[in-house]
């Protein structure tokens, strides 16, 4: 079997990897496995959908439900298997089942730290960083961008800026 | 063409090669990338391209991967800018880079951004402050998942919460000669952090480079993880640096070092693998001030002289044996 990579040298790694979704084997030159940087801890940002979910595989695998997230469509035994969520709506739709995963890799269930702008999280570096824009398009007569800054102010003014 | 980010010196450096902020966001009117048709992954590039055009101090290049060749992209993975992951399939994704390339930002990777700022040495705050900066300012543009109870929505539900992974690559010689690093490893997975080789797995790490990274997300602060982190780092440092100063009791320490420069300064064919294992050394002598070389040109070196990297350098495709004359060429010239 040629390396997937190259498609030169003989494929002498073969590693199960999820891909898109969908857990496959991948057949690497010793080469390109090396310079692909397989093993390495950046990828996946250290986690493997396996050590997530395996529980819940193992315990749940006869449990067959169809309710789908009204958003996206998947189910929580698709994305049980490849190991991802949908979308932001599958966590609502599926907050319960996912709970003891969670309780077991993080150890906690709540977020403590950062919160975005459009979920009440604007601090004073915001506000100063669109003054500054604000005054960079009045001097090149941007209006258009002035106005969209001057809105966005107002509204991380009016949300209080509360982190 | 300005310095690139690992030409720099860092603090700690003896020991702390790189620090790395990776953040993780979603756009909320988006499906997750995995579930994203091929349309609407360019919407999200273009949306974030744009939003990442307003930011301020940061000027941003665009790639599409698609337009990039094969070494081009494992080039990208190489220098640690996109993951292996990101270059194995390249439809719909696509690359935001600073000159300097210390900052990135993939776009439909496991996330529709996934944010990282590298800088070199030991700059955990600095870094954590940039990422947050340019974080906030995509923010005013864009809004991001989010959820009271779980913070950011990730469509890889490990990295709830915060969705910030923060890392140290450390280069620990001293500790893979004492036979140490599995005990680490072991201790550090306790303490909700991972210790993974930089390039190859556990104890064969090539160039007994080793990342640091916190693996908890939910339920503690960016602060608090960056905290943590920085305290373990400093603690396997000051274990690492114990056990140089044993393993240098030994005379066949230094003789390894020297034999290491030579073979560097005069072998005409080197494979990545022998390279990575000889620099190593050649490193521990440089921090020793027993070869006269900075950290700074050894990391570069490292980066430099991996596989797709080094093709880069010349316009045609190399076959092995000639990448590996071309690598020994280049290792001798910088050795001079
Ligand atoms: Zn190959
Ligand atoms: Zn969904």
């Amino acid at each position: 079997m040629l390396c997937q990579n190259c498609n030169k040298n003989e494929a002498n790694m073969h590693m199960k990897r999820i891909i898109n979704g969908r857990a496959a084997e991948v057949h690497l030159c010793s080469d390109c496995a090396r310079s692909l940087g397989y093993g390495e801890a950046f990828s996946g940002m250290g986690f493997s959908f396996a050590d997530f979910f395996g529980d819940f595989l193992l315990k749940n695998e006869s449990l067959a439900s169809s309710v789908r997230c009204g958003f996206c469509g998947k189910t929580f035994e698709e994305i049980a298997t490849d190991g991802k969520m949908g979308c932001a709506e599958c966590y609502n739709s599926f907050y319960e089942k996912l709970l003891p995963s969670l309780t077991r890799v993080h150890g906690k269930t709540a977020h403590i730290g950062k919160r975005p702008i459009n979920a009440g999280g604007g601090d004073a570096l915001n506000i100063e960083e669109l003054k500054t824009r604000l005054e960079k398009a009045v001097l090149n007569q941007d209006f258009e961008t002035a106005a969209k800054l001057r809105d966005e102010i107002k509204a991380l003014l009016s949300k209080g800026g509360e982190a | 063409m300005s310095a690139k980010w690992y030409l720099g010196t860092g603090a700690q450096n003896d020991v702390v090669i790189s620090t790395s902020i990776h953040i993780a966001r979603n756009i909320t009117q988006f499906p997750f990338p995995a579930t994203l048709s091929l349309q609407d992954k360019l919407k999200v590039n273009a949306i974030v391209k744009d939003a990442a055009s307003s930011v301020t101090d940061y000027r941003f290049n665009y790639y599409e991967m698609k337009m990039l060749s094969q070494s081009e992209v494992v080039s990208l993975a190489e220098r640690h800018l996109v993951s292996p992951e990101f270059a194995s399939s390249r439809d719909g994704r696509a690359l935001l880079l600073t000159e300097d390339e210390a900052v990135s930002i993939m776009l439909n990777e496991e996330d529709h951004i996934r944010l990282q700022v590298m800088y070199a040495g030991f700059a955990l705050d600095e870094a954590y402050r940039t990422a947050d900066r340019i974080d906030t300012s995509l923010n005013t543009k864009l809004d991001f998942a989010f959820d009271d109870k779980l913070g950011f929505l990730s469509q890889d539900p490990a990295s709830l919460g915060t969705g910030m992974k923060a890392s140290v690559v450390l280069h620990l010689p001293g500790l893979v000669t004492t036979s140490q690093i599995t005990r680490l490893i072991t201790t550090v997975s306790k303490l909700g952090l991972s210790l993974r080789g930089s390039y190859g797995e556990g104890a064969a790490a090539k160039g007994d480079l080793f990342r640091l990274s916190n693996t908890i997300t939910l339920g503690i602060s960016e602060k608090a993880a960056i905290e943590n982190l920085k305290s373990i780092a400093l603690q396997i440092a000051a274990q690492e640096r114990v056990a140089r100063e044993e393993i240098f009791k030994a005379p066949v320490t230094e003789d390894r070092i020297y034999r290491a420069y030579g073979v560097l300064k005069y072998a005409r064919l080197i494979d990545t693998a022998e390279f990575m294992e000889l620099i190593s050394l050649v490193r521990l002598g440089a921090v020793k001030g027993i070869i006269n070389m900075e950290c700074s040109e050894i990391e570069a070196m490292m980066i430099q002289m991996q596989p797709a990297t080094i093709s880069l350098s010349v316009d045609r495709p190399l076959d092995r044996i000639e990448r590996d004359k071309l690598r020994a060429q280049l290792v001798r010239h910088n050795l001079k």
